[in-house]
């Protein structure tokens, strides 16, 4: 038994209490059967840290990183089921890691500046994990159409302890580096004259990302992953005032994001990737709109 | 065991110490031959024109470039030595080189100065925040502690910019184009704040500038630097404009009777 299962089994009472209370009619499964726990106990831990990890991706200027990688885990899926392994997860750990070192030395080392290097990996490793399909005799199916689009009902045991210990070291990396992140994201001069180890925290941060990532794979899909990566964090800097205020803020909308998203594709019936990536997308409109209009009408005169 | 090494360099010699030094970048000699020593309690400033390696200086001071020829010591250290952590502060050029669309607020940004190696996993301690304090309050920025950096006008990001590299109680304060961006007034203001960091509270402050006026108004000595240094002394004696022309190696146009298309400035080498 692993680390995601003795987590579920101390979660699950709390969330058979709230069961009652829980509106809907297919909705109330995610908080009774053991199944759907496991997907909704893996889609809440994912969603906090990416909601970390997205909040410093864009401080960084680096939204697109996450789909990036998130396309090379899926070639590694790919790779890894022709492969046939058991847990195609791990290839798509191995190439993302590997793709985020790359990137982040051609960056810093400026073989190629901006995103280029980011779109070069994308598209590279989405095509050779195509490719070893089509070559090992498959093709698309709904097994790897679950990590496209996410599949939250693939999430077997196995896979909720792979995302539980990616998500828990995660969070203590984020928690002890955030310092010396925000130093080197906003004054990379000034935090090496500081002393911090800026290459360091780079690479560290570049292979937290890419194992994030990977964790988020069969909860929202490769296509998908910018959605709960960026745009909770891009939500919150609408609102927020202060750096920690926007890390708060990041996780009521990414939470707000994956209720409502569930709640709407268990009652439609839709794609639970898909339907969350929806919300998240609206809620930043909504919340858009709203500031937009907010501050022109009390404050018109003034230049942002 | 630090402060004990700070004073006997202080006594012995200069905080900063550049001897011979040449360096290059993409193969062309930008600083040759540089020669420079700063004192406790002298407030340089550098200028010269656009491309002359003031940056390039200040990076190679600062180790963060590699020199060809020479040697740096700071505090009778190498540079980048970890014993200077924390001694000295850097002051970008605020206005344009702090990312406007991160929501951060002056307090927040200040503390990022107070971080180091040793602290850098840790929660913030009670001197930290207090380091934190005095140096908003150094600046004189307590009214908007909780504002965020990016609706600050350019004098107050600076002053904030300053501030993070107060917070670690740095004795070497090196700015880097301070005053760029920044309107009359603040400017104004700013200059006597980096004064009274010098005089009140003993810092060393080397500046880079391309304001001439600016730098006169403040420090005590001037290096005039265009690939190596072509003037340095006492802010009292800088040359004149004609002397300067001489000391750079640029010839009347006029009286050469040269027309306009011809280059203005030849550089002899």
């Amino acid at each position: 038994m692993g680390i995601g299962t003795t987590l579920l089994e101390f979660v699950s009472p709390f969330m058979e209490l709230i069961a009652p209370l829980v509106p809907g009619e297919t909705f109330p499964y995610f908080f009774t059967m053991e199944m759907f726990q496991r997907a909704m106990l893996s889609a809440l831990l994912v969603t906090a840290v990416a909601g970390i990890l997205g909040t410093f991706l864009l401080v960084k200027n680096l939204a697109l990183i996450g789909d990036g990688l998130a396309h090379v885990s899926f070639g590694g899926v790919a790779i890894g089921i022709v492969l046939g392994a058991t847990s195609p997860l791990l290839y798509a750990l191995f190439f993302s890691i590997a793709a985020a070192i790359l990137i982040y030395e051609m960056q810093s080392r400026e073989i190629l500046t901006g995103d280029a290097s980011i779109a070069i990996f994308l598209t590279g490793m989405l095509a050779f994990g195509l490719v070893a399909l089509r070559l090992g005799g498959g093709g698309i199916t709904t097994d790897i159409e679950g990590y496209l689009f996410g599949n939250l009902l693939l999430i077997d045991e196995g896979s909720l302890d792979f995302i539980t210990i990616i998500c828990i070291i995660s969070i203590v990396v984020l928690l002890f580096l955030r310092n010396g992140l925000l130093a080197t994201a906003i004054d990379p001069i000034s935090a090496r004259v500081q002393g911090l180890p800026v290459r360091n925290i780079g690479l560290l941060f570049s292979v937290t990302t890419a194992a994030v990532v990977v964790s988020m794979v069969q909860v929202v899909g490769a296509l998908l992953v910018t959605a709960l990566l960026v745009t909770p964090a891009a939500t919150a800097k609408l609102v927020g005032t202060s750096f920690k205020s926007c890390l708060l803020w990041t996780q009521f909308f990414g939470f707000f994001s994956v209720l409502v998203g569930l709640y709407l594709s268990a009652e439609l019936n839709t794609g639970s990737g898909s339907m969350i990536a929806l919300v998240a997308a609206l809620i930043f409109a909504v919340v858009a709109i709203f500031t937009t209009l907010v501050r022109s009408l009390f404050n018109p005169s003034k230049n942002l | 065991m630090e402060p004990k090494i700070v004073q006997e360099s202080e006594q012995t010699g200069p905080i900063l110490e550049v001897e011979n030094m040449t360096v290059f970048r993409s193969g062309k000699p930008i600083l040759r031959d540089i020669d420079l020593k700063v004192f406790k309690g002298e407030f340089v400033g550098i200028v010269g024109p656009n491309g002359s390696g003031k940056s390039t200086l200040l990076l190679s001071i600062l180790g963060l470039l590699k020199i060809q020829k020479g040697t740096v010591r700071i505090f009778n250290r190498p540079p980048a030595s970890i014993y200077l952590f924390g001694k000295i502060g850097w002051v970008s050029q605020a206005a344009s080189n702090l990312p406007r669309d991160i929501k951060i607020t002056v307090q927040e940004l200040v503390q990022l100065g107070t971080i180091n190696t040793r602290n850098m996993l840790r929660f913030i301690s009670k001197e930290r925040r207090e380091c934190v304090e005095r140096a908003i309050q150094m600046v004189d920025l307590q009214d908007v502690r909780t504002s965020e950096v990016g609706r600050l006008s350019g004098g107050q990001r600076q002053r904030a910019v300053i501030a993070r590299a107060l917070a670690s109680d740095a004795e070497l304060i090196i700015l880097d184009e301070p005053l760029v961006g920044i309107d009359r007034e603040s400017r104004n203001s700013l200059l006597k704040l980096l004064d009274n960091l010098c005089h009140e509270q003993g810092k060393t402050i080397l500046m880079v500038s391309h304001d001439l006026a600016a730098i006169r108004q403040t420090s005590h000595r001037m290096v005039f630097l265009e690939e190596t240094i072509r003037y340095d002394g006492d802010t009292a004696n800088f040359p004149d404009l004609s002397e300067l022309a001489d000391l750079r190696g640029i010839h009347q146009v006029h009286e050469h009777k040269h027309s306009h298309s011809k280059k203005p400035r030849q550089v002899e080498e």
